[in-house]
Order: structure tokens, then sequence, then C-alpha cells
């Protein structure tokens, strides 16, 4: 049997696993309604912002969000990312934000508990350990993936309703935003993993993975505020600044520092995880 | 390690000719029952089964047949859609070595296969196993060395890792060398009670018995010991005839064994 087919196994069985635990059907909900809440807030917002600022059109407030978008996005970004419905692009911002501490919840236990339970032997005897590994990594990327879509076309059906944007402009800029937000996710999925399957105890592991996280993220603050980049490039939420570039190269630049994080985390948890005892 | 879970310090392992981590190569060929590995216990049985089938390579419309059949053969079929949390210990045991004969492996690894189990699990697992006899190598680690006297032709004693001796069963005991006869004390009440003490052990004769090399008589532990040249005789002539003396002789006989048992040669060497 190949790798890849074991791969997809673990993928499939991990899909199943997650969507019909007690957690994973809470977390997705929870995802859902929050969401759909944010959506409904910011939609009242919009009709706030009409009702009370009806002196600005719409050609200003376009200008004003390309001028405030400029202060994190090179200027042709900024431009380009103004004329997007602004409930989506507020919505691809709490996913980036809140995606890691799904994945914190959503994968502390999916290589740790089985470790604790030895229940990890039954797999370790039919599939390389690779496989196993990488198809837990792939298996919370895709629930986490299959979640936030849930959580961003919920979205797009209120943004249509609501005629905050025509269809097509919402699911092109809605499909485009939820992409966005993949690579990142498979990042933080990676390292998640890494970091759980060093430890037998679910909550150690869950502890652990909250360290690690929360370093990367001081990391990138400490970078922001004392003004050195270098120290930010290892928080991959760094990367939505290049993912949502206007320029191709650079977006593919942003793609490819999340797909590295994501194989050094794989890399690394499958080399240690191959060595070590079940 | 021969299952690949632990890594050794020193030394190799081979199975069938490979490391047990080549996975690929000895998918199907190797079944292993680890001893405390719990079920998933969100996964119906059914489910988990088909599962383990698929990653051993069996085909997807195999995969199910191939599943319950081994839960038939543990005597689970109606287990299919139980979720493995709702199992009891002695179920999840039987699921566990389902797991473990998918396949139709060559060698199936058993790791305290009857640990915590209650008497009519167990004995219903040893008769299992006894059932693959002929069909595949089974490995059985236990420290119940009753059990494994029973169910296992062959034996190997480990004592701090090391091998200390290794052989058939009949060798490892002497089965086919001594037998040992418990002397039950004497009705000292009622009828048939024997008057003026014990009666003797009528070694003497017993020892004029032409199959009988040595033998000795503990008074301590009421056991007669019976030595005979291996090969010359089996050790039911042996015991057909010792009994017929000491039945002559009036003596009562609490039970008989072929060679010394397992758990006192375990004694010995370790």
């Amino acid at each position: 049997m190949n790798p890849l087919s074991e791969v997809w196994l673990i993928l499939q069985r991990e899909l199943l696993r997650n969507f019909r635990s007690v957690k994973g059907i809470v977390l997705a909900l929870l995802a859902l309604l929050g969401g759909s809440g944010a959506a409904m807030l910011l939609v009242k917002f919009q009709q706030f912002k009409r009702t009370q600022l009806p002196d600005i059109t719409p050609e200003h407030m376009k200008e004003l969000r390309e001028q405030a978008l400029a202060q994190v996005y090179d200027p042709e970004t900024a431009k380009q990312l103004s004329s997007s419905p602004e409930v989506l692009y507020v919505v691809l911002m709490l996913t980036v934000w809140l995606t890691p501490l799904l994945i914190v919840f959503l994968g502390f236990d999916n290589v740790s508990s089985e470790l604790q339970h030895k229940a990890v032997r039954y797999w370790t005897v039919r599939t390389r350990r690779g496989s196993y590994f990488i198809g837990k990594v792939l298996g919370l990327f895709a629930t986490v993936s299959l979640i936030t879509l849930s959580m961003h076309v919920l979205i797009w059906v209120v943004c249509i309703a609501r005629g905050e944007a025509s269809a097509g402009e919402t699911f092109a800029w809605g499909a485009r935003f939820w992409a966005t937000s993949l690579p990142m996710s498979a990042a933080w999925c990676a390292v998640a993993t890494l970091v759980g399957s060093l430890f037998r105890q679910p909550v150690l592991a869950l502890l652990m993975i909250c360290v690690a996280f929360f370093s990367l993220w001081f990391l990138w603050a400490v970078g922001l505020a004392a003004n050195v980049e270098g120290l930010a490039y290892v928080y991959p939420n760094y990367y939505d600044k290049l993912l949502l570039s206007s320029k191709a190269w650079t977006a593919a630049g942003g793609v490819a520092a999340c797909l590295g994080f994501t194989v050094i985390g794989v890399g690394g948890g499958t080399l240690i995880f191959a060595r070590r005892d079940v | 390690m021969m299952a690949g879970f632990l890594k050794p310090t020193e030394g190799t392992i081979e199975m069938l000719g490979y490391e047990p981590t080549q996975v690929d190569e000895l998918r199907s060929r190797v079944g292993v029952l680890p001893q405390d590995a719990v079920l998933p216990p969100t996964e119906r049985v059914g489910e988990f089964l088909v599962h383990m089938a698929r990653l051993q390579d069996i085909p997807k419309e195999k995969a199910e047949e191939a599943a319950r059949g081994v839960l038939a053969e543990v005597d689970g079929r109606e287990w299919w859609s139980v979720k493995c949390a709702s199992l009891s210990h002695g179920m999840a045991k039987r699921v566990q070595l389902a797991q473990a004969l998918l396949g139709e492996p060559e060698i199936v690894l058993l790791d305290e296969p009857t640990a915590g189990l209650d008497p009519r699990v167990a004995y219903e697992v040893r008769q299992l196993v006894k059932t693959r006899k002929g069909r595949c190598t089974m490995i059985v680690s236990s420290h119940n060395l009753q059990e494994l006297e029973e169910i296992c032709d062959s034996a190997a004693i480990l004592d701090r890792g090391r091998v200390v001796a290794s052989g058939s069963i009949s060798q490892l005991t002497n089965a086919s060398e001594e037998v040992h006869v418990k002397i039950a004390p004497p009705l000292t009440r009622g009828e048939g009670a024997y008057r003026g003490g014990a009666p003797p052990v009528p070694l003497a004769q017993i020892r004029e018995l032409p199959m009988v090399k040595r033998a000795e008589f503990d008074d301590e532990r009421m056991e007669l010991v019976v030595y005979f040249e291996r090969g010359s005789v089996d050790a039911e002539t042996v015991i057909s005839h010792v009994l017929w003396v000491l039945l002559n002789a009036q003596v009562r006989i609490s039970g008989v064994s072929k060679g010394r048992g397992l758990e006192q040669r375990v004694m010995e060497l370790t």
C-alpha cells in the first residue's frame, strides 16, 4: 500500500472522528454562531454608518478605507482591498485571528490521546508512522477548513441577502478571502500537531500548544514593537499581508512561507514520531 | 519490540526477515493484540474493524466481509454497530483480538491476552487461541504460567531481559522425564479410616518398577517424584504403574502431574 493511500484513509477517519465528537460539533457550532453573530453586528454597523453619516458618499468611504488599509498593506493592495465588501474583509480577519484558537481546541488531543491510551498501536502496526502523522495534520486542517468555509458561506448569504454586495462580488471576494486563510491554517495545524504529539497527556499537550502559539505571537509583537521585522516572520498570521497582496509574486511568497512552516512542522513531527516509543 | 512499539536499546529484531518497523513488508503478515491499548471510544466496532482492514490493504469490497468474519470468530457478530466505548472489558478484549486476526496473519503477537478478564471470558479467549492452532504462529506474552502451559507448544523464559530457558513445554517442565504425585493425608475418622497413622508410601516397591530411574518422597510437601528415562517409556505408562502400587498400599492420592509445572520451573530459573 502506498503512503498516499494510508494518508487518505487516516484523513477520512479524522474527519469523521472530528465531526462526530461532541468537542468537534460544539466547536463547529460556536464558530458558526460566532461568525454569524459577527456578520449581523457588521451589517448593523453598516446600516448605522449609512444613516448616521449620510453625507459621506460611497466613493469617499472607499477612499477612507483605502487610507486605513494602507497602514497595513502596500498602496496597491490597499486600493484593491478597499473595493471588497467590508463585511467579508472583517470576517477574514476574524478567521485569521480565531483559527489558531479553533486549532488548539480541535487538535490538542488528536495524537496525544491516542498515545495516552496506546490506541496509536493499532495504527503503527498497519501504517508508516509518517503517514499516520501527516494524516493527522491533514485531518485537522480539513476539519478546520470546512468549519471556516461554512462560517464564510453563512456570511456570504447574509451579505447577499442584506444587499451589502452583489452575488458575483460576494463569491469572488469571499472565495479569495477564505482561500487566503488556508495556508495560515495549514501552518498552525502542523505546529499544533507537532507540539501535541510530543506529549502523552492531552492536558499537557493543550497547555504546551497554547504556550507555543503564544510564544510565536509574542515574538511577532516584540518584532513589531521593536521594529525588528525578522522576529515577525515566526508568526504564521504575519503572512496575511503577503497573501492578500495584489502582486502574484508577493502572494506566492506568502503561500511559500506558510508552506515552509507546514513542511517544518510536518517534517519535524514525522521524524520525532517515527523515532519515539509508542 | 517485536511489534515495533518500543525500540531495542541494543541488538536487532527481525520478524519474517524484516525489522518490525518495516510496516509495508509486514502488512497483514503480523497481527498484534497490544495489552493496554484502548479501542477508539467514539467509533463503532464495525467501522473500526473495516478501517483496520483497509489499512491492511484489504480491498474496500472485501474489508467488511473480513471484518465481519473475524468478529464472528470472536463470537461478537451482534456488536457490529456498538460503540467501542459501550463494550465491557471482556467484549473489548475480544474485539481487540479480532483486529489482530484480520487478514489471516502468519504471526499473531498476543500481549497478556487474558489479563484482567473474568474466568469465563479468559476461558473463551484461551479456546479461541487454541482454535487458531495450525493456521498461524501465535506468540503469547503472559505472566499466567498455567495458561501458557495449557495453550502453548513452546516457551521461552525471560529474566531481566535475557532468555534463561527455551524449548517445548514438555522439555521445559520435564514432562517426559518425571511424574509428580500429590499424596493426600489419611482419613482419621469414619469408614475406611486408616488405623495406626498414615500408610507409608511404598517407595521401595516403586523404585523396583522396571521403568523407574529414581523415586523420591518429600514429607513436607507430601509429594512423590518419580524419574524415568526420556524416550524409553511414556509418562502415562509410568503414572499407571505408580498409581497401581500406591493404591494397593491404600495411599490416598490428591493429584498427579507430568513434569514439575512451568511455574515451578520459572521459580527455579529466575
